[in-house]
């Protein structure tokens, strides 16, 4: 699996970090969300469903 | 239902009206399945959006909907923005302003107050939680709105803008009032008076920091280069007033409705006080569950649809937030609060380009509130003859006063300086 965050659409809600802090990260500009590694490990993949199911702005794809 | 053009679903609704402020929750569910887009007559006109789905479309969409304010050319009056009934005077900056102009205020206030600028504030909010449960602890009583959750967010702006920590209440009790007084109620526009007095001192301070720079925002404000101009003195006014009029009341409704929560339920609330590291999560949904600011207006500036409804230019449209929060189509018994409730959706920030500048240091002022709270003095209970909410919850959901009593205990020695 791999995880991309889009950035014009992602507001800085910050819930993906609560969910997978292992892969998401948001910046030290304006708070908006970005990814260590884009590439999920599978005992990641439960951790990153819940950043997509849990973005209020839909920002957050799998593929 | 009210009569009129049965497509705009009309509805006889006023935010402001205490019937609203008693039984929101269930208003709002009723809208929601009737009505999910009604229209109002009310303070000239007004849709009212419940549905989350709907909410967060029209916040993302702001080239339609905009929450812009601008003066009318020929009659010179404010229109639009983000408050119905519109509020005259002030144009909030950054929070009603379009791009491409407000990109670079945005850009411009940022980084003051990212995750990491934040951070660094964590010892600061501490020492003063502390103080302010020093302030209290060996009288067994306290106000948890006056004692504590009015002051901390009120101490901690004021430690960003480079104010003194002695002005605190002289700047927290005019916006802290100006929040729950109804519009049309004669102590409103002596409120807005009160706040004369903030204009003043940030216009003293500004002309201090062009002689003598500092760090602060206020040194920010006065020195600072947006897109490589340095900002006007209206400017700078436009953007205390929104940073301050966003910072003060809010979270001190969030830290208030979280307490009075924990108080009727003990079990919870010793959880939570042996259990810290549930607090991000828990945090969320009290979030969702309280949504400190109900709603926030947006006026369409072109004729569009959302989903099949038509709304026209010019309409002004109600997001209400407290009802998205609650909307059964995104959260499971939307109105329970579920601590341990993730992923959790909800938009007690806003959504959108213009959602809350302030989140991670109204997250951080919350969290260190209550943990030093239930830390402290985690046997406190309400007097509950006395509580008093805000009479209308149009601008935010929170309380004038909850008295509670508890076991004294010891100072720690914190101080507000």
């Amino acid at each position: 699996m791999r995880v991309r965050v889009k950035d014009d659409v992602c507001q800085g809600h910050g819930m993906c970090l609560l969910a997978c802090p292992e892969l998401f990260q948001l910046s030290d500009e304006d708070g908006h969300a970005y990814l260590l590694s884009e590439d999920v490990p599978p005992e990641l993949e439960a951790k990153v469903d819940q950043a997509v199911r849990g973005c209020p702005e839909q920002a957050i794809e799998t593929y | 239902m009210a009569e009129g053009d049965p497509a705009r679903c009309p509805v006889d609704f006023d935010h402001f009206s205490p019937e609203h402020a008693a039984h929101w929750p269930a208003r709002w569910a009723e809208m929601r399945e009737q009505c999910p887009h009604a229209w109002t007559e009310r303070h000239g006109g007004f849709w009212v959006v419940t549905r989350y789905r709907d909410i967060v479309a029209i916040a993302q969409r702001p080239e339609d909907f905009s929450p812009a304010k601008y003066q009318d050319p020929e009659t010179g009056e404010s229109r639009g923005g983000l408050a119905i009934p519109e509020l005259p005077g002030l144009r909030f900056i950054p929070n009603e302003v379009d791009p491409p102009e407000w990109s670079g205020y945005r850009t411009f206030l940022n980084r003051r107050f990212s995750p990491k600028a934040i951070d660094v504030l964590k010892g600061r909010a501490r020492q003063f939680a502390a103080a302010l449960v020093d302030r209290v602890i060996e009288q067994g009583h306290l106000d948890i709105v006056d004692d504590l959750a009015s002051p901390l967010p009120a101490l901690m702006m004021i430690e960003i803008f480079g104010f003194r920590p002695d002005e605190w209440r002289s700047f927290s009790d005019p916006f802290h009032k100006m929040v729950y007084t109804p519009a049309d109620a004669p102590e409103f526009l002596e409120t807005m008076r009160g706040l004369d007095y903030f204009a003043r001192r940030v216009d003293e301070e500004i002309a201090l920091r062009r002689v003598e720079p500092k760090d602060d925002l206020l040194g920010l404000l006065a020195n600072g280069e947006m897109d490589g101009r340095l900002l006007t003195d209206e400017e700078i006014q436009n953007i205390a007033f929104n940073l301050m009029g966003g910072g003060i009341d809010t979270t001190t409704a969030l830290t208030s409705n979280t307490l009075l929560y924990l108080a009727r339920h003990p079990d919870l609330r010793s959880r939570l006080a042996a259990n810290p590291a549930l607090w991000p999560v828990a945090r969320e949904e009290f979030l969702r569950w309280v949504t400190p600011i109900h709603g926030l207006a947006r006026t369409a500036i072109r004729d569009s649809d959302v989903d099949g409804w038509e709304v026209r230019k010019g309409d002004r449209l109600l997001l209400a937030y407290s009802a998205g929060n609650r909307d059964p189509e995104i959260f499971d018994d939307p109105d329970a609060v579920k601590i341990d409730r993730f992923p959790n959706k909800h938009i007690a920030f806003g959504a959108g380009m213009h959602r809350c500048l302030g989140s991670f240091l109204a997250r951080m002022m919350y969290e260190t509130m209550v943990t030093e709270v239930l830390a402290r003095i985690p046997d406190y209970a309400i007097v509950e003859a006395d509580i008093q909410p805000y009479e209308t919850v149009a601008r935010v959901n929170g309380w004038v006063r909850i008295p509670a009593t508890f076991t004294p205990g010891p100072k720690v020695g914190a101080v507000i300086a």
